[in-house]
Parts: C-alpha cells; structure tokens; sequence
C-alpha cells in the first residue's frame, strides 16, 4: 500500500485513482483520450457502434459510455480527465457531470452552489 | 545568472480560461474572478519577465496512462494548444525557451533530479487557462514558457517534500544559468475540489485560506503532510496543491506575498496568489532604509509601491 494514501480508504465517495484501477480500465481510458483526436470524434459521432467495435469495448463499457452513466465510469475506473473528453464530445458540462457522480440532479446540485450562473 | 522575481500560485479550472474566451469580465457571476488576478496582470506588466516557468499538471491530453510521467520537462521552442476534446483553444501557441530549458535539464540531471524531457508535443489548460488571466495573449505572449509537468492524476504521485525538493532544484538551476534573464515561477492547480463519486463538488474554504497562509509563511509544514492528508481537507484534486509547494521551493525564504484573491462559484476554489522575492543584489544603505520602511506598512501597499 502506498503510505501516502493510507486514511484515503475511509473517504466516503471517493475513487482513488492508481496503478490497478488505471489498468483494469486501461481500454476503456484509451478509447476515451483517443477523442482529443479530431478523426476520432468524426467516428464516434458518426457510427458509435463501429468506434466502440474498432476500440474493442465490452458490452458494459458501451452501455455506460453510450448512455453517459457518469456515476458507474467512475466506480468502473474511467479517468475523470478522459471522461472529460467524453463531455465535451456530447455536450455536457463539468456541473452536470458532477450532479451525475453524485446522483443528483443538475438543478439540485447548482442549488448547492455559491454561484449557479457560473458555468 | 537568471533572476528570480518572483512566484505565482494559482488555480486552473479549464473555466478560468473559458470565462476569458467568452469575455466575462464584466458578467457579476465572473468579475470576482478578474478582478483577482488584475494586481497579478499589473505586477508582470511592470516587472516584465523573460520567462515564465510553470509547475503544473497535464489532464491525460498531452500524456496517457501507457506512459505517465512524474517529473517531465518541456524542452520546444513552440508549444501547440492541446485539443481537449472540443477543439483548440484559439489562443496563440506557446513560446518556448529552449536554450534555458535545456540548461535546467542538465543541471537538474546533474543534481540528481532525473527528470523525464519531453518536446514538440502540445500543453492543455494546466498551463494556459490560468495564463490568459495575467498574460495577454494578443497580439502575441509577451515572454516565453518552460512548462514543467507533475503528475497529480495516477497514485503514486510524487510526494509532497519531493515537489518542494524539485522546486529548490529548478532554482539551483536558473541561478546557474549564464545568460541574464529574468524569471517568474508559475505554480497551478487546485484550490479545494473533487472530481469523482458522490463526494464530488467537495470543497472545504478553512483548509483553502489555512494553505493560502502557510504556504506563504511556513511551506515546510506543507511538505509533511501526506496526500491523504490534502485529499481528506481539499478533496481528491486538492492534492494538486503539491505544485505550489514546487513554486513556493524554487522561491527563497525571503519571498513575501503581496497579494491573494480567493472565489468559490462552484465546484473548484479559485485562488491566484502573488510573491515577490527582494531585490536580489544589495541596494545602497538608503534603498534599504527605505525597503524598511515599506515593509511596516500593509503588503498592498507595499505592491502599489
């Protein structure tokens, strides 16, 4: 165990990213970070199914990309930093996406924020 | 020798950069945050650096998990605007400072910091969203970059005391530079935030204004404290704080903060803080006198000075 982390375990909510949760999610990650590539994005929004094919993605990891369940990537072991290409791909912004991780709604979550309009 | 003026602390949120390219300046939601970093934007025009060298962290956009480094140092003479998955950032690229950054990497190397090179690849929002708040990218960057790389996304990361060691490093490094120059140390990341699961949209503005203070006034504490620990007090991506501890190393004992500004709109606290080193060489008996007096009155006023 790494010491620096030791008491991260108790941090309700909370995945940490390291070595083994970057490799079991490795595929899923690298599809992700492949949409900072203009081309890449021209697949994925052209033929989804074919993209997901040519990235060689489980049936699981399709469903949650395809249906942005924000809250089971990150359980799964995607990046927030890729899942942040995902975003802006589809159009979502960091907010909604954090309403998402915490199983919220976006109107609940701004509702808990100093500046709503701040987007 | 290079000559180090100074040091910026600030955060980095790629909405920094967004409210800047959608012209927020005068939207209430948004003018705290400009208004924050103006004092910094009339330090800089004023003292006017060759160079700014930035500790920050890439967001899986220049690097990928296949190879993640700790500690990599840009070594280009231009630095494209990354694509972060909506298109580039229409923003000039950044110029680089090859010669120096070339000369840190053999002195750091030297000074057994075997840090990993890296060129001709492009920077994301770690460096630049912040920037365009304090350096006018129009019609080009006043000055040149060294951007010095810290992973803070895949554990294990570099630990605290060892991002401080790397700033007294990169220190040792600009110090034994030939070439006049001078330098400005760049620090981003955080304040308080956490990017992932239901604790996500964590914030904690205690622990931010108590890290604003010491890491001004007593970094050393700073250093002892484990990820853990910044994660506990600022959330996951509060650990980012390790690369003010880099900026704050390469600053001597001496350095004084001058200015802070703090905003929290929404799921990442916003914090830009400015130090400045004394004059390097000693002045005249009355310059100091008068650097005496000055330093009695209040740290804003001695910045207007």
């Amino acid at each position: 165990m790494n010491p620096q982390l030791k008491g991260t375990e108790k941090l309700e909510g909370t995945y940490v990213f390291d070595l083994a949760t970057s490799a079991r999610a490795l595929r899923l990650n690298r599809f992700l970070h492949g949409l900072t590539v203009a081309s890449n994005r021209a697949d994925f929004k052209g033929d989804l199914e074919a993209a997901f094919d040519k990235a060689n993605l489980s049936a699981e990891e399709r469903r949650m990309v395809r249906e942005l369940d924000w809250a089971a990537l990150i359980r799964y072991g995607a990046s927030f930093f890729c899942l942040e290409k995902l975003a802006r791909v589809r159009g979502v912004s960091n907010p909604e996406m954090v309403a998402g991780f915490r199983g919220e709604a976006l109107e609940d979550f701004l509702k808990t924020r100093r500046v709503p309009g701040a987007r | 020798m290079a000559r180090i003026l100074g040091g910026i602390g600030t955060s980095h949120v790629p909405t920094i950069g967004g409210a800047y390219d959608r012209g927020k300046q005068s939207d209430p939601d948004w003018a705290p945050l400009f208004k924050g970093y103006e004092p910094v934007k009339a330090w800089l025009a004023e003292r006017r650096p060759d160079v700014l060298v930035f500790f920050y962290n890439d967001h899986a956009s220049t690097f990928f998990f296949d190879h993640y480094p700790t500690f990599a140092l840009g070594v280009s003479r231009t630095y494209e605007i990354a694509d972060e998955g909506s298109g580039p950032r229409r923003i000039p690229p950044l110029e680089g400072h090859p010669e120096l950054a070339r000369h840190m990497a053999d002195s750091l190397v030297n000074d057994e910091f075997d840090i990993s090179i890296w060129q001709d690849l492009p920077i994301d929002h770690g460096v630049h969203s912040p920037l365009t708040m304090f350096w006018p990218p129009a019609p080009d960057w006043p000055g040149k970059i060294v951007p010095i790389e810290i992973n803070v996304l895949q554990h294990p990361l570099p630990t605290p005391l060892r991002c401080w060691k790397l700033g007294q490093a990169v220190r040792r490094a600009l110090l034994s530079y030939p070439e006049d120059l001078q330098v400005v140390i760049v620090g981003t990341g955080g304040l308080s935030h956490q990017m992932n699961g239901e604790r996500a949209g964590f914030n904690n503005e205690i622990w931010d204004r108590k890290f604003l203070d010491l890491i001004a006034r007593d970094p050393k504490k700073l250093t002892a404290m484990r990820h853990a620990d910044y994660m506990r007090l600022g959330g996951t991506e509060g650990a980012e704080e390790i690369m003010w501890l880099a900026m704050r190393g390469a600053l001597s004992p001496r350095a004084k903060k001058i200015h802070q500004s703090y905003y929290l709109p929404m799921t990442t606290a916003m914090a830009v803080a400015l130090f400045e080193e004394p004059a390097s060489h000693p002045a005249p008996k009355s310059a100091r006198l008068r650097r005496a007096k000055a330093s009695r009155r209040s740290p804003r006023a001695r910045a207007a000075a």
